[in-house]
């Protein structure tokens, strides 16, 4: 009882991680520069695929020192290239500018490597089952999980934590912190707020990007599995409250739980978040740790 | 943009809806000149009415809805079934396929619009991409799952079978009557409220107006439209796919809405004819880059001509027009858009 409870709370967690990542780059750019980016869940795949040429071309470990890099570069350039011209236009030309991107992101790479799945080899070290009573013993008998998806709850905790610390204890993270309430005010003090903000829709190209290196193998990696995470990761970021991001992982870690206590009834399973994203919008509209006046 | 707001004679839009009657119903005898197969321009039709319908959303209420492929989607299921099912006859269907949408359109709408446009964007396809996972797990019984709906009866029609010629036509009167009602809706009153939901939705909560029930009326509006397109869709191809429902449907609406012109009701309509003929017969050369240079050039129109064709060829008119008399339209030109 304690062993299977135990297990689908770890594959809960494990399949709220990716969704979790991706929502944390979400909420993020949505909490600073208030712009709805339709292309995180391509950023997501992009680093899916770097991530896959690379470790397959000249080892993962490269791939874990280069994709964190690569995608922030791109996400600084579609900053600076692209959406800072949207900032004075109106949210929806924002989201269509974004959503066009996605596409040409989607279709480029399906004319570069085919609409087929790509596999994704684990690195060595990744592969093969941890036995999880030796460590942890209030599990009796044998419980066994998969290394790399352990791996990926970790990387995904670790992220967490250290945006949190970035955002928290440096003085970095206190001006976008500010900057979040109040980027005019912040600008008469002068701050520059712009490259700061530069710097966050980076950071969250790279944390798509890390999502794309360790979920890659995880998921699959073809051109539709950008907008396949895309949905339930907005779902993330709404149900936690948007431009939270303590309510971003508090809702992935919500709906990964759904998804995994009700992978008995496989017909509901399919629908669950939406179900649960209905409960929590009907009851609490602004979403589990939105703020009063966010989006309403 | 707003020029449906200016007073305008009941002629001018006689004449509106007589040329475009026109052009719709001589398509038969000028489409396959460029290069139209048979059955394409029934099949441009009814994208036209599922993008007129979704211009009266993003168009004049302002609300993005990425998740328009739900009704679309689920009119055509319900057709579908009816004709399976029920009988072969397209009038029943029809009215059940568009009782069916009404009822889900109040239920997303009840969800979806209790807050700002962006919310609205994101749960609309979140909602309909859960209807589209529903629709291939859940009711698969049903549905048929990932093959699609197979086995439809050709429709009738007051006991006569429907054949190509037929639903052209039948299509064409849709689209006619429906681009009239949105001119009609355009100038209407509640026309009126719709814009003024886009323009500052706070001003007219404070001057007493029932926000939410307005806002919900043009969201069933809206779905209204593409109803009938869904409907329309089965009855032109006895099959309904599960692409219906997928999140590339409602894409492709919002691709030929921005393309063609948001708020003009005739941008959409031509985005759509435009999208169609180039994907189906331009794009025999291109092959699968087809979607790439399509992507590109949304991207190009939503940066640097948000109003589309229609704004395009605006700017065009006014700028041969501005050579031809130089002085006489200075100032004039550059007022529509400026930000």
């Amino acid at each position: 009882m304690v062993n299977s409870l135990f297990l689908q709370f770890l594959t809960g967690l494990q399949l709220g991680a990716i969704y979790m990542l991706i929502a944390l780059g979400l909420t993020l750019i949505f909490g600073t520069l208030g712009v709805v980016n339709f292309a995180h869940g391509a950023l997501f795949m992009l680093g899916a695929y770097v991530a896959v040429l690379i470790s397959n071309s000249i080892g993962f470990l490269w791939a874990l020192l280069l994709v964190p890099v690569i995608l922030f570069v791109f996400g600084i350039i579609m900053e600076r290239g692209l959406i800072r011209y949207f900032y004075d236009r109106p949210h929806t030309d924002q989201i269509l500018v974004t959503f066009g991107l996605a596409l040409v992101i989607q279709e480029a790479l399906k004319w570069g490597f085919g609409a087929n799945n790509i596999p994704f080899p684990l690195p060595s070290w990744g592969v093969g089952i941890v036995q999880l009573q030796e460590y942890l013993p209030f599990l009796d008998g044998f419980v066994a999980y998969p290394k790399w998806r352990l791996i990926l709850v970790c990387v995904s905790l670790v992220t967490v934590g250290a945006l949190f610390a970035l955002l928290q204890f440096t003085r970095f993270g206190l001006v976008v912190r500010a900057g979040m309430r109040d980027p005019e005010m912040l600008r008469f003090l002068g701050v520059n707020v712009t490259l700061r903000f530069s710097i966050v829709f980076g950071l969250g190209a790279l944390i798509a990007g890390l999502a794309g290196l360790f979920g890659g193998p995880v998921a699959q990696v073809h051109p539709e599995v950008g907008m396949h995470f895309l949905v339930p990761s907005f779902l993330v970021v709404v149900i936690g409250g948007m431009g939270s991001l303590p309510g971003a992982v508090l809702a992935s870690v919500v709906l990964g739980m759904a998804l995994s206590f009700s992978a008995e009834y496989s017909a509901i399973q399919q629908i669950i978040i939406y179900l649960v994203a209905v409960i929590v919008l009907l009851v609490r509209p602004r979403g589990l740790l939105g703020q009063k006046g966010v989006m309403e | 943009m707003n020029t449906a707001v200016k007073s305008s004679s009941s002629r001018g839009d006689l004449k509106a809806i007589v040329l475009f009657a026109a052009i719709v119903l001589s398509m038969p005898f000028w489409f396959p000149l460029i290069g139209g197969y048979p059955g394409l321009d029934t099949k441009i039709l009814i994208w036209a009415i599922f993008a007129l319908g979704f211009d009266l959303l993003l168009g004049f209420m302002g609300y993005l809805s990425f998740g328009h492929a739900a009704f679309f989607g689920v009119s055509a299921y319900t057709t579908g079934l009816m004709l399976l099912h029920v009988t072969p006859n397209i009038i029943p269907a029809m009215i059940v396929s568009i009782v069916v949408t009404m009822a889900l359109a109040l239920a997303l709408g009840f969800i979806t619009l209790r807050r700002s446009g962006i919310y609205f964007s994101i749960l609309t396809l979140a909602f309909a991409e859960m209807l589209h996972r529903a629709a291939l797990s859940i009711f698969s019984d049903y549905t048929g799952g990932d093959n699609g709906l197979t086995g439809i009866p050709s429709p009738e029609l007051f006991g006569r079978v429907l054949h190509e010629t037929d639903i052209f036509y039948l299509c064409a009167a849709f689209i006619i009557v429906g681009f009239y009602l949105a001119r009609r809706i355009g100038r209407s009153p509640f026309g009126l409220m719709l814009r003024a939901i886009k323009s500052n939705q706070n001003r007219l909560w404070y001057t007493g107006i029932n926000v939410p029930g307005y806002r919900l009326y043009g969201f069933l509006l809206s779905a209204v439209y593409a109803s009938i397109a869904g409907s329309l869709m089965v009855i032109y191809e006895p099959y309904v796919a599960t692409e219906f429902l997928h999140w590339s449907t409602s894409g492709e609406v919002v691709i030929m809405s921005v393309l063609g012109g948001v708020g003009t009701l005739f941008g959409p309509m031509l985005g759509a004819a435009f999208m169609l003929y180039f994907e189906n017969v331009v794009s025999a050369t291109l092959q699968e880059q087809w979607l790439l240079i399509l992507g590109l050039l949304f991207m190009i129109i939503v940066i640097f001509l948000p109003g589309g064709f229609v704004d395009g060829g605006r700017r065009l008119r006014n700028w041969v027009q501005g050579r031809k008399a130089p002085g006489a339209n200075a100032g004039s030109t550059d007022t529509e858009r400026a930000e």
